[in-house]
Parts: structure tokens; sequence; C-alpha cells
């Protein structure tokens, strides 16, 4: 009888500390109702924004692009193609923005951003900086093949000044 | 310390032939060499002796060097006041069937590092209870860690990679990259 | 021919011909791939004797990506974005560790700066992954409003990670050398703001949920992991000191800067429950923010402007040798064996051993005798990260 007494009281006492410290957690609940505000937006109409450094799509600057394939070399999934040939004899010899002469012509500079992991290894070798991170992140397509992004198209470039930062 | 358990095992185990092996490089850590058939009495000595105790196997390493695999064994003694570590190394010669003792009865940690060696580099461990693949699918033929490993062509009569899924472009980009960079390097010792 | 509706005279069962007749055999059931509790892809094949657990086999490998084989045709720097994805809660422990291995090898000084913001970084990122931990944990046993506050303090760390280093998850930010940027002085303080804001934090979680009785039933005494079961298993992190054993690499085999710091290991104590069971394992990861919180204000304090980036050869060679390097990350010990050939570009052979397999190995021991819904308590609190288990 005794026993029976004593789970009963347990029983009961385990009751009473269940539904005070449900109290308490109730209590530090209930201060969020009026007193912290909302921290979710409203996301397609209301944007974050990234900061300076985030690592978004990869946007190659063609113009500045000196094809030395040292991004090409530094990517851990091998996600840029890089081809280029020597200047045709007596062609004018450009310089990019920081004064490197460009010596070969670069005719193929493609990036999978499907396969691409925004490592940023890439963009640290650059030696001209063209290779850059934008903050586009918004670039679903239907296919795969489309995750190519190839940045010598026409498109591309229209959108260049759009996207390099200065 | 290394050279102190070196002697210790094989003042203790007879044939153990335990060599220490210390770096030249101090950056580098030592290890100790021991005998592949008395492993299993090794390891019942390292758990069970007072000299220097370990008492946590932590990890199995298996390493393919093509003509032998090494087996390293890392061992630990965690307890506060004597701390210790130490590398421990099998080496194994046959490549067609490299085996060795289960030291999962001392160390029960070993049984999925064991298996997970087994999945790796195929080195078949004596009396394992539970002798599978762990990592790789069960029907899986080779062992991927191996550095002779070839990638298979079909599994399960499924073609892996098929040529119409391949994109050869990519393929096309990276020969002409290879041969771009030819040229680039030939042209830049000309100049 | 017997007709389909013809069974014969029925026997008057008796009770021993009954027992004779009522076949009993275990039932087996398949915990995942999919399932909540198992925090990624794992398969838990039970066998259940009604509610209870007769035994539970771990099948591993859904997330398999042959890391280590990858590593082995990769240049060293190139080994850390696939570090990252090892333990992708715990990025920056486990690029530390990493990076550490290679250092050790190319004996590469690194500034003091950079030194101090590894540590810092890892001890926000040991924060931002025990949130998850017992965020993810209470989840599964029923509460789901720690779990939102725990996200809302993680995504502050996460924010302030992202501005240092470019990605919120994945970061490629401990270098060889050194580390990729540096803090500025907002950013800093941004840390210290935190680190108060995460104090006040932390009590709220103990008021909401770890002295809370219905928690506490479901976890005390539950999934008990001796120091024995420990030691024969090689458990190591908030689950060998959850079982009272004080033992943490920062305090016992100081690496990099933690013989500065002065800080407490939280050990299990049994004052709820008894050693080495659930809660236990869970009120250490919660006492370690904390002490995760001290360290960091040490370090804001100890912070000196210099640089961030040691000298480092443009393609990293190693000498041929070995280096098993082992650091102490938010789930345990996390080891890394490095091998290489003389002056090879690309790791010989990289070894990762993930303190979760360790844990997922112990599965097989405890869940023996147990209900179903407590083996999903146990499950929990080992904190497994399958992307880590499966490499």
């Amino acid at each position: 009888m005794s026993t029976q007494a004593g789970s009963v009281r347990e029983y009961f006492s385990a009751l009473f500390d269940a539904i005070t410290s449900t109290a308490r957690a109730m209590y530090v609940t209930f201060k969020y109702v009026w007193a912290v505000k909302p921290v979710s937006i409203e996301y397609p109409e209301v944007r974050e924004v990234l900061p300076d450094r985030a690592r978004m799509r990869l946007f190659n600057d063609v113009l500045n692009c000196i094809s030395c394939t040292q991004c090409a070399m530094a990517c851990p999934v091998d996600c840029i193609y890089i081809a280029s040939e020597k200047m045709p004899e007596g062609a004018e010899i450009k310089k990019t923005s920081n004064g490197q002469a460009i010596r070969l012509k670069l005719t193929q500079f493609t990036i999978d951003t499907a396969l691409c992991c925004y490592c940023g290894l890439c963009t640290t070798v650059c030696p001209t900086e063209c290779l850059t991170h934008s903050h586009d992140y918004e670039f679903s397509q239907y296919t795969v093949d489309h995750m190519k992004y190839d940045y010598l198209a026409p498109d591309v470039i229209a959108w260049r000044d759009r996207i390099v930062k200065s | 310390m290394l050279n102190q358990l070196a002697e210790t095992i094989n003042r203790n185990i007879q044939g153990a032939n335990a060599q220490a092996f210390i770096p030249e490089d101090a950056k580098l850590h030592g290890s100790v060499t021991i005998e592949a058939t008395k492993l299993f009495e090794v390891a019942t000595w390292l758990r069970s002796n007072k000299e220097l105790p370990f008492n946590v196997l932590q990890v199995i390493s298996a390493v393919d060097y093509l003509d032998y695999f090494e087996v390293c064994y890392m061992f630990a003694n965690f307890n506060p006041e004597d701390m210790r570590d130490v590398i421990l190394k099998v080496k194994l010669t046959d490549r067609v069937n490299p085996n060795l003792d289960s030291i999962c009865s001392i160390y029960a940690s070993a049984n999925f590092q064991e298996r997970e060696a087994f999945d790796m580099m195929g080195v078949r461990f004596n009396n394992h209870p539970d002798h599978r693949r762990i990592l790789c699918p069960d029907d899986w033929e080779g062992f991927p860690l191996r550095k002779d490993y070839v990638y298979p062509k079909m599994y399960n009569g499924m073609e892996v990679f098929p040529d119409a899924k391949m994109n050869f472009e990519d393929r096309e980009f990276e020969a002409r990259q290879k041969l771009i960079s030819k040229a680039q390097n030939t042209a830049s010792t000309d100049v | 021919m017997q007709s389909r509706w013809d069974i014969g005279t029925p026997e008057r069962p008796t009770i021993n011909s009954e027992t004779e007749k009522l076949k009993t055999e275990l039932l087996t059931l398949n915990m995942g791939p999919q399932h909540p509790a198992t925090h990624g892809v794992l398969r838990i094949e039970i066998k259940t004797d009604s509610e209870i657990v007769a035994h539970a086999i771990p099948h591993l490998g859904y997330l398999h990506r042959c890391m280590e084989k990858h590593s082995e045709h990769l240049d060293y720097r190139g080994v850390i974005p696939f570090v990252d994805r090892l333990d992708y809660l715990a990025a920056m422990s486990m690029e530390w560790t990493y990076v550490a291995a290679v250092e050790k090898m190319l004996g590469t000084e690194v500034p003091r700066r950079a030194e101090l913001l590894r540590v810092m970084t890892a001890e926000l990122q040991r924060i931002a992954s025990h949130l998850v931990a017992f965020g993810t944990y209470i989840l599964d046993l029923g509460p789901q409003t720690v779990f939102l506050y725990a996200f809302e303090m993680r995504e502050k760390i996460l924010r302030m990670f992202e501005e240092v280093s470019g990605a919120r998850m994945l970061y490629n930010y401990i270098w060889v050398g050194g580390v990729w940027n540096d803090w500025t002085d907002e950013q800093l303080k941004n840390v210290a703001n935190f680190c108060d804001e995460m104090e006040l934090e932390a009590k709220k979680y103990y008021d909401l949920n770890s002295s809370n009785q219905v928690f506490i039933k479901r976890t005390a005494h539950v999934g008990v992991m001796t120091t024995q079961d420990c030691f024969d298993f090689g458990a190591t992190g908030p689950v060998l000191r959850g079982s009272g054993f004080n033992w943490d690499l920062r305090k016992n085999q100081p690496y990099s800067l933690y013989n500065e710091f002065d800080f407490d290991v939280c050990v299990g104590t049994g004052e709820i429950g008894q050693v080495g069971d659930c809660y236990n394992r869970y009120i250490v990861r919660m006492n370690e923010v904390i002490e995760s919180i001290k360290i960091i204000r040490q370090v804001l304090t100890k912070l000196e402007p210099g640089s961030v980036m040691g000298k480092v050869p443009k393609i990293i060679k190693l000498p041929k040798g070995e280096v098993y390097m082992k650091h102490e990350c938010p789930r345990g010990e996390l080891g890394i064996h490095l091998v290489s050939e003389d002056g090879g570009k690309t790791p010989y052979r990289l070894k990762v051993k993930s303190p979760c397999f360790t844990h997922i190995s112990m599965i097989p021991r405890v869940a023996p005798g147990q209900m179903i819904a407590d083996f999903v308590a146990t499950v929990g609190s080992t904190d497994i990260v399958l992307g880590e288990v499966d490499r």
C-alpha cells in the first residue's frame, strides 16, 4: 500500500514539475509574440542585400582576359573551358585595364555553372582580375545544358556593364 | 617514445620484429612497423599491458604503394595523465589476397574501420564477425582506393557513363585546351 | 477437393497448442534512408520485438562521394572545397584540420592574427554546429520552438561568415598559410555583440527546454553509453564527455593557440539522469556553447592588427612522409591522415577519421532493449552528419 501511495505522489509531483517547467517555457515563448519582430523577408518583393564578398555566379570580363588558363588549372572540379589561338600577324596588341598585353586571342570561355562549386579559387589566381563572382543568384534553367555560360556570346557582353563590379 | 615502444613490443612478443621509424624531418610523424602475422598478439598486448597501454583504436588507414599495402593503425591512450598516440604499421606484400587478423574482439572500433579498409582497399580480415562492404554497394566490383583501380564500364547491367549521355563538347574543350597550352609553352620558349 | 470456405473442424485451442501454433518472429523495420530522425541519408535496419528493438544494423554509403579518391587527383589547395563538404555543418573546423595537416608537413609559419582568427571562426562554427545539433535533436523529440530560435541565432553566425568569406556554409576560408580575408573592425564588433546576445539566448534555451520535465523524461536514462563503451569504440567529443570522462584535445593536447585561453571542459555530471545518457550528451553541447563564447571574447581582446597570410609557395609540394593530425571538431575528434609522395603536388593518400563514423558504430551496441521512440532519441543525441560518415 505504501509503495502505491508513493507512486501516486510521484505521479502527481511529476505532473506538477511538467506543468511548471512547461509554464516557464511558455513564458519565454510568449515574450516573442509581441516583443520580437519577424525575421523573415518576403522574398521576390524584398531582396536581401548580399555582402560584398558573396560568391554567386561567376562572371568573366572577356575584354580583360589574357587566356592564361590559370583559373582552369586552379578549378578543383574542372568546370572552366578556355580555348585561345595566336593573334593574327600584325594585329594591334590591346591592353587590359591593369596594363597587361593581350597576346592570345580568346576563342572560347565557357563555365559550366552546374558543375561549379563556388569555392572561389579561380578568382584568386586571376592575374587581371577579370574573373569575378557576381551577385547574381537567380539563374535557374530548364536543362543542364543551359547552365553553361559562354562569356563570349553577344548577349553576355551586352549585360557586362550591369554585372561588372567597378 | 617510438623506440621505447618498439623495444617493449619486441621484449614481450616473440617474433613481432617491431621497428621504429623516426623521420629525419621532425615535422613528420614517425611510426612503428610490426610483422603482419603478430598483429593480433601485439594488439592484445597494447590494450592490456600496464607499461604502455593504449586504450583506444582511433582509425585504420590502408595505403596502397603499388608493390605492397601498408595498413596503419592509429592507437591512442585517452588518459589525461598519460597521453600518447602511435601509428602502428603492418606491411602486406601479397597483392592478390592481402589478409590480416581482425582485432575486433580487442577493440570494438575496429569493426567498422576494418570493413572500410576491406571496402576501399580489399584487405581481408580473418575472423571478422561481419565481413561486408560498408560504403560501396554489396555487389560492387573492385576496390576503389587502390592505385590500379580501373573505373567500371558496367554496373548491374547498366552502362556507367554511357557515350550517349556524355558531353563530348567538354572533352573537345579539354583536348583543345591541352593543345593550346602546349602551343603556348613552345611559344614562350621561342621568345 | 477442399472448398475455400471449408476450414475443417476447428480445434478447441488449449493454451499449449495455441502457443505452439503461434509463430513469433522479429519484425524488420527500415528506418531511413529518408527519415527525419536520421538527419541525412542513413538507413538503420531494426529488428523489433513488438516495440522493443532487438538489434539495429546501420547501412551506410548513401552519401558516398569518393572524396578520398577525388583528393588524390587534386592539388593541395583544391582539396579544401572538398573537405568543406565533409561535415557541412562545421565546415570551418574541417578546413582547419586539413590545412593544419598540410601546414605541418610544409612547415609554414602562420601569422598570429591569422591563427587567432582561425580559433575565433572555429569556435563560432562550434556554436553554429551545436545550435543545429540540439535544435534538430529537440525537434526530433517533439517541441519545435527551440529549433526556430536556434536557427535564428545560427543565421547570425552564417551571416558573419558570409560577410567575411563570401559563402554561408562551404566557406573555403581557411587557407594553407593563413586565412583568406581579414575581419574588419566592424565585423569584429558584430562578433562581440553576438557573444552578448548568445549568452542571453543560451539561458533562454535552458528555461525553454533543458529544465523541461517532459524533455527530461524522454532523454534521461536513455541510450546510456558508458566511458568503457566509448573507449572500445573510439568515441570522442560530446559523446565521450557526456559519459563523464574529461577529455578535450583543446585542453589535453593543445594545438594552435588553445593553451593561451582560459576555458573549462564541459563534462556530463549526471545531475539529471545518469552519466552517459542522452540528456548528458545534450547538456554538454549546451554548456560548450558558453565555453566557446568565453574563448571568442578572449580572442577579441588579443587580436592585434597584422598580416593574415604567411609565406606559402605558389605550388605546394610536400616532402615524402605522413602526418596524422587531429583536431577537436564540434562532433568529436577529426583526424586527417595525409600521406605524400616526394615532391608530389597531390596527396598520395588522404584518410579522414570521422567522429560520426565511430559514433554510428556504437548504435548496434546501445540499441538492443530500447523502445523505438527511445532509439530515435539515441540516434539524435549522437549528432551524426552523414556527409562526414560516408565521405
